[in-house]
């Protein structure tokens, strides 16, 4: 029987116990994110700020690769939380999914600290084995890219043998073909080469593809997974819808990948294929919404989770103008030319990962929450009306708002003086850096960090307050068919 | 291939390519409100939004020199057609979908029958 109000393993089944360890450890580098990014911040304000202690360039590292980290671990964290459930089997080889955890995290720590203790030396081959790759955000050293690469195949493991044994449905089929996807992918993130054009062109793959396309399936079966928890969505429709999003996202998304070709020495056939196929990239994205208003229409259930439902709602906001609007008002090669590489990209980056990502994760947390504290209420009348989770969504979702608009007036100087007034020159690049619209966004976009930062605390105390001592038990959404 | 743009149009392109995409939401979110409400009055209004993307794509093609080339010309052309029929077409998928489901479970008994047709 389920204990209520208390986090109690006994109301988790095997792969829910091991998600938490995941979990756990994603809201850890999230924090880690945060401080790194704030750190760098400062740094654009006082460029001497632990200059020497903790460079610019090793804060910023971190702090981007906190932010991959967390993310993966928050996927796989979900996808063993929806494992059993889905399969209805215990999860096949749990050991060696613990096991591989453990040796993650540990390999994660390494990297870590690694990364902070030995920030400058010679770049040999031995460095690219043991230090550090110095390829942008997966700097992580060859042998923990393997580490990576071998985690997500027994997680692949896992999860198809449980299916294979168990219950076979829609989202099993394809988060069997996700998972090979996301280990296959990585592969193209775990050799190097000296020509940087053909560097980059497989180093894409991992940035774009792994990224942009794993990473979105997953998400729309945890969205799926998610929205038959909270809402009772009939799995039919869920399925259907998950088909399609799938075939929409590969129709438009994997040649997307393009616009990432237009100025790494690739050949001029790019600019077309990129730039088609980057212009039609929004209109599913934007169709969507008739399918969300066509479901909030047809259904009038209530759901039994309103802090989940806040966040899918915050996620499906957060990607429409993350990935859509602003990743759309910078895509064609006519302008990225001026605004690739700017905090252009940067105000892109931050809203469309935390609106496409973090945003789902966030919901999946609270999702687990709930069930490990015995399946507790968790809808309206919460003590204190729930203000910790509402001022948490806010802080965290205004901060990320304002830190966007801040590095787009940034980058918008950039763009103009350092680009289009200067061509890229070296005078160009200070001349941005050194206005002062560019100063201003940046202090506003350390200012809006601090309150992403606040929210973040908040969010932390509330993970670890909701439903503590709650006596009422959850009102389940309307079963599944 | 391309024509970069023009430093005065900077502004332009910003603003109407995002004018493209949330208008196009907007032109989605009213024409599936006029249908599930079965309010034929908000239609106008969704195909009003859609003559603002329209126009916005057209300032945006103007700005970013698309219609220079043929092949950029085609893409313009390509994002017109797009925005204006996908929302049909997610419609349809809609109402087929759910009327499936509809035979065995009374879900979708809210839906009025206006909505399953073509207005």
């Amino acid at each position: 029987m389920a204990t209520l109000g208390i986090c109690d393993s006994a109301n988790l089944n095997g792969g829910q116990k091991l998600a938490v360890k995941y979990f756990t450890v994603a809201i850890v580098l999230l924090g880690a994110q945060v401080l790194f990014g704030l750190l760098a911040g400062l740094q654009y304000l006082y460029p001497d700020f632990l200059y020497g202690v903790l460079d610019f360039s090793v804060n910023r590292m971190v702090h981007i690769n906190a932010l991959v980290v967390w993310l993966l671990y928050g996927f796989l964290g979900s996808v063993y939380w929806l494992l059993e459930d889905e399969s209805q089997h215990e999860v096949v080889g749990l050991k060696l999914g613990n096991l591989i955890f453990w040796v993650l995290t540990a390999a994660v720590t390494v990297v870590v600290l690694v990364y902070l203790l030995v920030q400058v030396g010679p770049g040999t081959e031995s460095t690219i084995w043991l230090i550090n790759e110095g390829r942008e955000y997966i700097e992580a050293p060859r042998w923990a890219d393997i580490g990576i690469v071998v985690s997500v195949l027994v997680v692949f493991y896992n999860v198809a043998a449980t299916f294979n044994k168990g219950r076979y449905t829609g989202i099993a089929g394809v988060l069997v073909l996700d998972m090979l996807a996301l280990f296959g992918i990585y592969l193209a993130g775990v050799f190097y080469t000296t020509n940087i054009s053909i560097d980059q062109y497989w180093w894409w793959w991992v940035i774009h593809l792994w990224v942009e396309a794993t990473w979105e399936v997953m998400v729309a079966c945890i969205m799926a997974y998610g929205l038959m928890k909270v809402l009772g969505v009939r799995r039919k429709i869920v399925e259907t819808w998950l088909y399609i999003e799938v075939a929409l996202m590969f129709g438009s998304g994997i040649l997307g990948l393009g616009h990432h070709y237009f100025w790494i020495g690739t050949p001029e056939y790019w600019f077309s294929i990129g730039g088609f196929f980057s212009a039609l990239e929004p209109i599913p994205l934007v169709a969507m919404v008739v399918h969300a208003v066509f479901d909030a229409g047809a259904r009038h259930a209530k759901n039994s989770n309103h802090p989940t439902m806040a966040w899918l709602i915050a996620h499906a906001f957060g990607n429409f103008f993350g990935a859509g609007v602003w990743g759309f008002m910078h895509t064609l090669p006519q302008i990225n030319l001026y605004t690739h590489g700017t905090q252009w990209s940067a105000s892109h980056g931050h809203l469309a990962f935390f609106g496409a990502y973090a945003t789902i994760v966030i919901a999946m947390f609270y999702l687990a929450v709930q069930k490990w504290r015995g399946d507790v209420w968790m809808s309206g009348e919460l003590p204190g009306n729930g203000w910790k989770w509402k001022w948490s969504l806010g802080l965290l979702n205004l901060g990320m708002v304002g830190m966007t608009v801040s590095m787009l007036v940034s980058g918008y100087v950039q763009s103009q003086i350092e680009r289009a007034i200067e061509g890229s020159s070296w005078i160009g690049y200070f001349a941005a850096q050194s206005h002062h619209w560019f100063a201003q966004g940046m202090w506003w976009r350390e200012l809006f960090g601090v309150m992403f930062a606040l929210g973040f605390v908040l969010l932390v105390w509330d993970l670890m307050t909701i439903g503590r001592g709650e006596k009422r038990t959850m009102v389940p959404a309307e079963s599944e068919a | 291939m391309i024509e970069p743009a023009g430093l005065a149009d900077f502004f332009t392109i910003f603003f109407s390519s995002a004018m493209v995409i949330l208008l196009g939401a907007l032109y989605a979110l009213l024409f599936a409100y006029a249908r599930i409400r079965a309010m034929p009055v908000l239609m106008p209004l969704a195909y009003l939004s859609y003559a603002g993307l329209f126009i916005s794509t057209l300032f945006l093609a103007q700005a970013a020199n698309l219609l220079s080339h043929p092949l950029w010309a085609t893409v313009v052309v390509c994002m017109l057609l797009g925005y204006l029929l996908a929302p049909h077409g997610i419609w349809h998928l809609c109402v087929g979908t759910h009327a499936a489901d509809a035979e065995k479970d009374a879900v979708v008994e809210v839906i009025p029958e206006s909505m399953t047709k073509e207005a």
